[in-house]
């Protein structure tokens, strides 16, 4: 008799258990839940970021413009994390939490590179919500994304959307390879920039940053930062204020086979150097740059420099794939890498990869002082 | 039996099935934890259409610049795979004036394409592709007379030709006409999907992974996207595709009007 009591008490609680998660006293439908549930436990995290930048209008005199964006608490001792186009040349940053409390803020680095940046504010840890981070590997499209941002400077807004496709490569307004990107059709507008893009676990799974749109406004395209690339950055960026790009001191151009024919190389495809940094990563491991000028349909370029067919083992076919694999590695590290020569016979070296300088500038970027569009 | 022993077996079978129960629910738990039911099934459904479903890129070429020498690239535009060896049914707005498409595949090869029928009045346009060794995923046709409006629907295009991407929403209104382009566009499908230009020719799916329309127009004060788009239903492609494509019957129509004019003139010459 006690076991019949017993199994009918057990059978009771889970009944219960059962029960309370598959019909809760709702009426909201389970999608509903999660996203009400994400917002009251992210939302507090997500923070407003108002900058002041000084321009000179027409007659040299200053104007203090007013710019908004979002920015992720990732940190209990006051980090933030945001886009760099939302801090670009600000004199004065001011970071309001959700609460309404506003700080003042210190910038503690940032790569315009990625579109990164940290700050920092001064505030109780007590008051600070940490929005956890995901990964952002093994994203499918097709799973939910969710974006809290400031759209418009109006305030805290939540969207939904689906992931649109993951892996796309874009680049970034200075001309340097973003690649992994995530795309939602989310409502992604000016002013979301910096905030998070989450998951239906409520784990950050992005930067929210460009929208490509030509309207101004969101049309459902939208393009998030991946947050393993905010991972990568985020000690550097903290501890140094930069981020210290690996560097081959190099310039490389993709070998097309239509090149490669009109060449008359020996090799099909590759990432060809075309010319070379002084005493850099490259040149002391004995790879050659371009020597002498060709001119191919209406560009001249410099040819005769060796062209990059492997590295670590693995065949590249063109520049842009060895530029993703040398960012993926860490200052220091030792590649290997196969090169054919101009002349014909291949080498393998060993590269150890620098630091990129500071005053480094990819091609096609616009000086500093240019004005830009935000 | 003995009672007692009966008793005892039977609540042992309850506990047991209470135990499962609860192991399910909480594996249950845990999955749902990852991943909604809800986003789970948009993920299968996604992989299961894009196959389905390709860009296409159209070139024009400029006459007064050195005879046509250099085809510019001039549009984007999606397509929908109708059979597997290789017919492809997309907007005549995609294809119209094009000197040269190019298909480009789910998994990214590409492929010559050529117009082989179209339609001005259905802006329904037939490409043709060698699909090569590997044949195509054709897509499951669906039925769009039994549409509800607040149905899910995923909407997989190329939109301003930056590559496959998928949208979702619902379905906003069944039965909608509009005027696009001096054209009268009749039972189109409303959706609330992000549909943007290059999206034309794309699927629309429901959530069962079958094809209910094809992505055509949007209504928008700035000729993007704003939440209003618009989709030729799945039915008007079964009704119009075959006669599109079975030739037999034009041949046929052009041998009876010609006999029936041979019948003519000898009829006058005799007389």
């Amino acid at each position: 008799m006690r076991t019949r009591k017993w199994s009918c008490f057990v059978f009771a609680m889970t009944v219960l258990v059962v029960g309370g998660a598959v019909n809760c006293g709702w009426s909201l439908t389970e999608d509903e839940r999660n996203n009400i549930e994400i917002y009251e436990r992210v939302a507090p995290g997500v923070v407003n970021i108002s900058s002041t930048v000084l321009e000179h209008d027409f007659f040299f005199n200053i104007v203090p413009r007013q710019g908004a964006g979002s920015g992720s608490i990732i940190d209990p001792r006051g980090y933030i994390l945001t886009n760099h186009h939302v801090i670009e040349d600000a004199t004065k940053l001011e970071v309001t939490l959700a609460n309404g409390k506003k700080y003042g803020a210190k910038l503690i680095g940032s790569d315009p590179d990625v579109d990164l940046a940290v700050l920092k504010i001064e505030a109780k840890r007590q008051e600070l919500t940490i929005i956890p981070m995901g990964s952002s590997e093994s994203l499918k499209v097709g799973q939910k994304a969710i974006a809290i941002g400031n759209p418009f400077g109006l305030g805290q807004t939540l969207t939904t959307g689906v992931i649109s496709s993951v892996g796309r490569t874009i680049r970034s307004s200075n001309g340097a390879l973003v690649d992994a990107i995530i795309q939602t059709d989310a409502s992604i507008n000016p002013g979301n920039s910096g905030g998070p893009l989450l998951d239906s676990s409520g784990k950050m799974i992005g930067i929210t940053t460009a929208i490509f749109s030509p309207t101004g406004a969101s049309v459902g395209i939208g393009f998030a930062i991946p947050v393993d690339t905010a991972k990568r950055v985020l000690t550097d960026l903290i501890e140094k204020g930069y981020y210290a790009y690996p560097w081959l001191g190099a310039t490389l151009m993709t070998l097309t086979p239509d090149l490669a024919e009109a060449l008359k190389l020996s090799v099909k495809s590759g990432a060809m150097v075309v010319e070379t940094v002084d005493g850099g990563p490259l040149d002391r491991a004995g790879v050659k740059g371009g020597r002498s000028r060709a001119q191919i349909g209406n560009n001249i370029i410099l040819v005769g420099g060796d062209i990059i067919v492997r590295v670590d083992g693995e065949a590249v076919s063109d520049a842009d794939s060895v530029i993703r694999r040398i960012r993926r590695m860490r200052v220091g590290d030792r590649v290997s890498m196969e090169v054919v020569h101009w002349e014909g016979g291949t080498k393998n070296v060993t590269v150890t990869l620098g630091e990129r300088p500071k005053d480094f500038r990819h091609r096609g970027e616009q000086p500093r002082g240019f004005p830009r569009r935000r | 039996m003995d009672e007692a022993l009966r008793q005892n077996l039977q609540s042992r079978k309850l506990i047991l099935f209470s135990l499962i129960v609860a192991f399910g629910s909480v594996i249950g738990g845990v999955q749902g934890r990852c991943l909604t039911a809800d986003e789970e099934a948009t993920i299968w459904l996604y992989e299961s259409v894009a196959p389905s479903v390709v860009n296409i890129t159209t070139s024009a070429c400029d006459p007064e610049f050195f005879f046509c020498s250099t085809p510019t690239e001039s549009g984007s535009g999606s397509g929908i795979v109708l059979k597997e060896e290789g017919i492809i049914v997309t907007n005549r707005h995609v294809v119209a004036n094009a000197e040269f498409i190019q298909v480009t595949l789910s998994d990214g090869r590409k492929k010559r394409g050529d117009v082989v029928a179209s339609s001005v009045r259905d802006d329904m346009a037939i490409v043709r592709i060698d699909p090569g060794d590997s044949p195509l995923k054709p897509i499951t046709l669906g039925n769009s007379e039994q549409l509800q409006v607040g149905e899910k629907v995923l909407a997989i295009g190329n939109p301003f030709g930056i590559g496959q991407t998928l949208s979702a929403g619902v379905v906003s209104m069944t039965g909608r006409s509009i005027r696009s382009g001096g054209l009268v566009l009749k039972d189109l499908i409303q959706t609330s999907a992000a549909i943007n230009p290059g999206n034309s020719g794309g699927a629309l799916v429901n959530s069962k992974g079958e094809l209910i329309g094809m992505n055509t127009a949007i209504l928008s004060p700035t000729g993007t996207n704003v939440g209003i788009g618009f989709a030729i239903p799945v039915n008007r492609i079964k009704s119009v595709t075959p006669g599109l494509m079975n030739r037999w019957g034009t041949w046929l129509g052009w041998l009876l009007a010609g006999l029936i004019a041979y019948w003519c003139v000898r009829r006058i010459l005799q007389t």
